[in-house]
């Protein structure tokens, strides 16, 4: 029989106090595991996310932590909405030009063009030509149409979106509806470095406008459709607002889900994708004008006039009556009748448009290896008050709408807070558990030392039998460390199999998913010791910290096992013997 | 085989005074040689057979054994000469409760430089008539059966000694002799010597060799003839 034999029967021996000293090591070694493998993979997940498809994030201003929480993470209560011109700051001409035909500024002007073309009598084609050109080159100046955004040379990538409603499934799981452009699935990437698009399982992306389903077409992240069961073809209808809270109404508008996106391992598995023309056009989610513009408060013959013209009208005849908007096929919604009955055919103006957010990659230059530093200058410079001199185009526009912008480097903000609350939260949840363990350590250390009156007659047969004292220390450190060896495993096993059981918890929480497989990430291990003691080849490796868990407790168990031990070597023989 | 030369010990008691125990001139045990050792309680045979088995080291003097002298080397190398060359069979049995008569058995060869061999614990066991209870615990077993296994695990190592102190004390008249002829049987058949304890005249009138401790141990000695020569 070899030492760990002898030791393990000893073990066997003091079944119920082994036992005892077991599960109480057990249960230490349980919760650092849990702690260790949630909180590192939340982290990961977030340091995942923290790689982002974009280096800016724009939006309302507040706090920094509460707009990455809410943007990135989808989390938090979004703070306030920015005007959509704030995203069309950060867009070309063509782009500009586009989207700004489609508001009532430009569609007003059009009308007082023609109304004063006829009243002056103008109907031969020298003078329309001439009208029409001196007409555009003012309405071209007081829209900027001709003119790319503010800071469209920075601009990469840009993508709005806009948060506040929700989905309730048939279970409860309440899920973000995110509200955005199609380029945030082909032009937006979940990771720059490495570059990783968004793929999709089934389906295909939402249209901006599609002939079949209109505005109203819907993409589900991995963890929705896993949890909820839809699939392409169902329709939904999302909650105004928190779905908890006592003025959140179901909107009577059915969003056609056109595509399952393959998972991200970001907060996006968990969130309902909109096509934003169609989360615009929900019910409340315009932006009123009338009480609260520029316009209301005419004062001049001039604004008089623009206000005149726009009390008659109704908001969809100014689209219907654009030339613009007619060739980029926005009449076929009435022709076909698509989006009929009480959902509207016409996109929302841009003057009553409102995003949450701007998510905006930089232009980092032409080549691929420079570093992108513009991430890391531009919220400055954005923050430096930029963009409210974009609000002035139009005297159709809320006067009193949140106009303070907030840019944050989404990367920053998020190590930032991970440095300033959730890693000191992490080390007192370890330094909490890791007591737990050397207070269970320590039962080893009594549970022996209680029994060493018993073993001391055990010791001296064996030393009789021709064992040595350091043998007989060696079957007695044996079994304390066999004893952690074998509560660390229980342990580590019984941490997995809770993270597993709490993960449908964690997910609804994080969106994070955890499976019992999964490990606490890699950290090198100069990491721990700032590797200062060990030899550097040594502390390049990596290691998951799970993993020094339990030769952690085995090297606790040496020591507390040391004092029994040295009473082993010390014991007597003759005295403890008898005959 | 044994030879012993000389050999003084004494304990200190707790007040500081130094308590002689052993002073033992001359002794000698031939290989094969079957010796019991006599003597009232407090004589120190036990702490005689410590001294043999390199238990316990005497103040001066030498033991060899098998050639070898046990009192000049370390604790840690009388320790492993006591594994290979000594047996011991105990009063109380001192079988490990945790472990079956087999691994008892077992237990007496691992610290020996011998490979453990299940086998052979097994027929030791058997020869003393216990190969039904190989897997038995001890608390499973009789108190015969339990000097039966202790036997058995003494012989487990083929030592060339084996000391016996009081084997038959604790067991009931019927298994007393039983248990010597065990011992002897062996024994004599592997030739190997023995010094058996014990307080049984009738036991030692079996044995090759009687020695009482009191002829031998001069500090017995001659406490006995002061107490006579004052009387």
């Amino acid at each position: 029989m070899n030492v760990l034999q002898i030791a393990w029967r000893s073990i066997q021996h003091r079944g119920l106090g082994s036992l005892l000293t077991i599960i109480s090591m057990a249960l230490g070694v349980m919760m650092v595991v849990t702690v260790l493998a949630v909180h590192g993979l939340i982290s990961k997940a977030f340091n995942d996310s923290n790689n982002f498809g974009y280096d800016v994030l724009v939006g309302a201003r507040g706090g920094e932590i509460q707009l990455a929480f809410s943007s990135v993470y989808y989390l938090a209560s979004p703070i306030e909405n920015i005007p959509y011109e704030y995203y069309l700051a950060f867009c070309d001409q063509e782009t500009r030009q586009r989207e700004l035909k489609s508001s009532i500024a430009y569609a007003t002007w059009q009308n007082e063009a023609q109304t004063m073309k006829l009243a002056s009598g103008l109907s031969d084609g020298l003078s329309d030509g001439f009208f029409d050109f001196a007409f555009n080159s003012q309405q071209s100046d007081r829209l900027g149409l001709e003119r790319e955004g503010l800071f469209d040379h920075y601009t990469h990538t840009v993508v709005p979106i806009n948060l506040g409603d929700f989905w309730v499934s048939e279970t409860g799981d309440a899920f973000r509806c995110v509200g955005t452009k199609p380029k945030f699935f082909t032009e937006m990437l979940i990771s720059i470095d490495p570059e990783i698009p968004f793929e999709f399982s089934q389906g295909r992306c939402f249209e901006e406008y599609n002939s079949e389903h209109g505005y109203y077409e819907a993409v589900i992240g991995e963890t929705v459709a896993r949890k909820s069961g839809l699939s392409i073809g169902d329709t939904i209808q999302p909650t105004h607002g928190d779905p908890n809270a006592a003025d959140s109404h179901i909107h009577e508008t059915d969003f056609h889900i056109v595509g399952i996106l393959k998972k991200t391992g970001t907060a996006n598995d968990g969130a309902l994708f909109l096509n934003m023309e169609g989360f615009f056009l929900m019910e409340g989610h315009a932006k009123s004008l009338e009480d609260d513009s520029v316009f209301g408060k005419a004062k001049t013959q001039r604004e008089r006039r623009e206000k005149e013209a726009f009390e008659q009208k109704q908001p969809g005849d100014d689209l219907e009556n654009s030339p613009e908007i007619a060739e980029e096929g926005k009449q076929e919604v009435a022709n076909t009748g698509a989006a009929s009955g009480d959902q509207r055919s016409q996109p929302l103006q841009l003057e009553k448009r409102e995003v949450t957010s701007i998510l905006l990659r930089t232009f980092g230059g032409d080549d691929e290896d420079d570093v992108n530093v513009v991430g890391f200058i531009l919220p400055p410079i954005i923050n430096e008050g930029g963009l409210e001199s974009t609000l002035n185009w139009s005297p159709f526009r809320p006067e009193k709408s949140q106009k303070a912008a907030l840019a944050v480097n989404p990367v920053m903000t998020v190590t930032s807070l991970f440095s300033k609350f959730v890693d000191p939260i992490r080390w007192v949840l370890l330094a909490l558990t890791l007591m737990i363990c050397i207070v269970s350590a320590i039962g080893i250390l009594v549970g022996i030392y209680n029994s060493m009156n018993q073993r001391r007659h055990e010791i001296a047969v064996i030393r009789a039998l021709g064992a040595s004292r350091q043998k007989v220390m060696g079957i007695m450190l044996c079994e304390s460390v066999l004893m952690a060896f074998i509560a660390g495993m229980l342990g580590w096993i019984g941490g997995h199999t809770l993270t597993a059981a709490l993960s449908p918890l964690i997910e609804d929480n994080t969106n994070v998913s955890v499976g019992f497989f999964d490990f606490a990430p890699k950290i090198p291990l100069a990491h721990f010791w700032g590797g200062r003691f060990l030899p550097e080849w040594l502390s390049s490796i990596a290691v998951s910290p799970e993993f020094l868990v339990v030769p952690g407790m085995m090297l606790l168990a040496i020591i507390v096992g040391i004092y029994p031990a040295i009473s082993a070597y010390k014991t007597d023989v003759s005295k403890s013997l008898g005959k | 085989m044994l030879e012993i030369q000389n050999i003084k010990k004494s304990f200190v008691q707790p007040d500081g005074e130094s308590v002689p125990i052993l002073d033992i001139p001359e002794f000698k045990i031939a290989a094969g040689e079957q010796v019991v050792l006599l003597g009232p309680s407090g004589c120190g045979k036990t702490t005689l057979l410590h001294i043999i088995a390199g238990l316990t080291k005497p103040d001066s003097g030498k033991v060899i054994l098998d050639d070898v002298e046990l009192t000049k080397f370390s604790e840690a190398i009388r320790d492993r000469i006591r594994a290979d060359k000594v047996g011991y069979v105990f009063q109380t049995f001192n079988l490990l409760d945790g472990f079956s008569a087999s691994e008892n058995v077992l237990l007496g060869m691992t610290f020996a430089r011998k490979k453990l061999d299940a086998a052979r614990a097994n027929k030791l066991l058997k020869e003393v008539g216990l190969g039904h209870r190989l897997k038995n615990k001890p608390h499973q077993l009789s108190v015969g059966e339990k000097q039966r296994v202790a036997v058995a695990r003494a012989l487990a190592n083929e030592p060339k000694l084996l000391l016996a102190d009081e084997p038959t004390a604790n067991v009931d008249p019927q298994n007393q002799q039983h248990v010597i002829d065990l011992i002897r049987e062996n024994c004599r058949k592997a030739n190997i010597a023995i010094l058996m304890v014990t307080h049984s005249h009738e036991v030692a009138r079996q044995f090759d060799r009687v020695v009482d401790l009191q002829d031998l141990n001069l500090v017995v000695k001659d406490a006995r003839s002061s107490v006579e020569t004052s009387a």
